[in-house]
């Protein structure tokens, strides 16, 4: 009887002992300690970040971004993949440093973690076949509107338009997927997604991008809850990177006039004195 | 047929898309990157099969004890892990694991993990079932001719127990194998997720990418299928009865 008890008792222990043990650092004594910063990106959405047909690797503007503040940490980069619907909580269990992927600063998400500067403003719109006949959210009523799981699109449309069915996604390109195969009239996310995902195709006149500012999605890098020094030092890196050039350099090389998913800068980073 | 064929086929135009990301398909982005593909699943196949294995026949031993102490444990354990989808187990481990080690834990670690600890509890099961299933008169002359407990177990029942499991075993391990496609729902860059990094990005051909890989699980699990007959044949030497023909 007495082995009985003893299960228990020792499991008990154990899990103090590694609950105690989960206290750390901040952050960046973390990543220097490792040599390595592990930075979640999303690896299905170009340009923001997707696996290159050549190299076999994931690349894209949010990749490149992680890349300067790895160089500026002077540590190493690890991308980790992540989707709309495990990033936050692979951010909050430590499994990732920051999230760069597309992620929207949200008053709601500032429960469970911290936000940088917006890096990408963006808006949500909608993309439709081009002769579909719908223009605006209002044309939605009784259709199916495809977006993907966890994000912040999904609930957008949901109270802008409360008459549509929202069929959700794990990705966005399988919502187009499934909007070419009839399944649902439009796809509604950020409008350089939809963009990406609209040039990505074959015949990019097929398809329009259309619609009110549904919501602002503007895009911050998630970091940590409550370490203000590692979001200091995302911060000001992200500045730098705009005071310099090198932000504008980056974003040219992605969305310029020479790639597929040209958007022009016509907005200007929070900028710090 | 001639007619059907071309319609068919004509379904299946972009096949230059696969043939393109056919290495990625294979082995991810493999030397410069992280292992993936087809080489990822198999890797997680061939590791929960074997943990599995050794796990189920040990658990499988201990449900079968007389003794209180040892049965118990592995009853609950099979009946929790038989009484919960395989999915919920993957997300399981993958969220508590971090909580309960204090650290980040790599997803293909936690879907190995969750594959062995869900494969496990049926494997112990195809056991018990297996010795249970060797006439008792096996378990009375080996004792009656002096061999202890263990000796009994080990000589005598399982070499011919788990000749008979061979084929319960296969069925669990194929099924194990296909279900390696679930840790994708963890980011696991296995087959599956390969397969969406390229229709994502290319954003055609999914009816081509996903015939290729249902073709590539196919194969794998005719492979396993065809190694675990050969092994039956070798093992039918030990088989003490019904062997009159």
């Amino acid at each position: 009887m007495l082995k009985m008890w003893k299960m228990p008792v020792l499991l008990l222990i154990a899990s103090l002992f590694m609950v105690l043990s989960t206290a750390h650092a901040g952050k960046l004594d973390e990543i220097k300690a490792r040599g390595a910063l592990v930075a979640g990106v999303k690896d299905s959405q170009p340009p923001f970040g997707y696996v290159d047909e050549n190299s076999r690797q994931i690349v894209g503007f949010e990749p490149d971004l992680c890349a300067a503040l790895a160089k500026k940490l002077g540590v190493k980069l690890e991308l980790k993949p992540i989707t709309s619907s495990t990033r936050i909580p692979m951010l909050e269990q430590g499994a990732i440093d920051l999230i760069a992927g597309t992620l929207t600063h949200q008053i709601a998400r500032e429960e469970k973690i911290d936000f940088s500067i917006t890096y990408f403003p963006a808006v949500q719109k909608l993309l439709v076949k081009a002769d579909s006949g719908i223009n605006s959210v209002a044309d939605l009523a009784g259709k199916k509107v495809g977006s993907a799981k966890g994000s912040t699109s999904e609930q957008n449309i949901k109270n802008a338009q409360p008459d549509c069915t929202v069929v959700s996604f794990e990705t966005y390109p399988e919502a187009f997927l499934a909007m070419k195969q009839g399944k649902v009239v439009a796809v509604t996310t950020d409008a350089p997604i939809l963009l990406g995902i609209r040039n990505s195709d074959d015949n990019p006149d097929d398809w329009i991008i259309v619609g009110e500012d549904i919501a602002a999605e503007p895009y911050g890098i998630g970091v940590p809850e409550n370490d203000s020094k590692f979001r200091d030092f995302v911060n000001i890196t992200l500045m730098e990177m705009w005071r310099s050039g090198e932000y504008q350099a980056l974003y040219d090389q992605w969305f310029g006039e020479q790639t597929k998913f040209h958007i022009p800068l016509n907005w200007t980073m929070e900028l710090w004195p | 047929m001639d007619t059907f064929t071309t319609w068919f086929f004509g379904l299946f135009t972009n096949w230059p898309v696969v043939w393109k990301n056919f290495d990625y398909l294979l082995i991810g982005a493999y030397p410069q990157g992280p292992l993936g593909g087809l080489a990822m699943s198999i890797v997680m196949a061939v590791i929960g099969i074997f943990g599995a294995f050794w796990i189920g026949l040990a658990v499988g031993l201990m449900r079968l004890s007389r003794k209180k102490w040892l049965s118990w444990p592995a009853l609950v354990y099979i009946e929790i892990i038989r009484g919960t989808p395989l999915l919920m187990v993957i997300f399981w481990f993958y969220f508590f694991a971090p909580i309960l080690l204090g650290q980040a834990v790599p997803e293909t670690h936690s879907a190995i993990a969750a594959f062995t600890v869900f494969t496990s509890a049926y494997v112990a099961e195809i056991v018990r079932a297996g010795v249970l299933a060797i006439p008792k008169g096996q378990t009375e002359a080996a004792r009656s001719s002096g061999l202890s407990h263990t000796q009994t177990m080990m000589y005598i029942i399982l070499p011919q127990a788990l000749r008979n499991m061979i084929p319960s075993f296969v069925n669990q391990f194929v099924s194990l194998t296909k279900d390696t496609s679930l840790a994708m729902i963890i980011n696991v860059n296995e087959l599956t997720l390969s397969a969406r990094h390229i229709y994502t990005r290319t954003m055609k051909a999914p009816m081509e990418i996903f015939l290729t890989i249902a073709v590539l699980y196919f194969i794998i699990c005719w492979v396993l299928t065809a190694f675990s007959r050969k092994l039956e044949r070798n093992m039918s030497r030990y088989q003490a009865r019904n062997n009159a023909h």
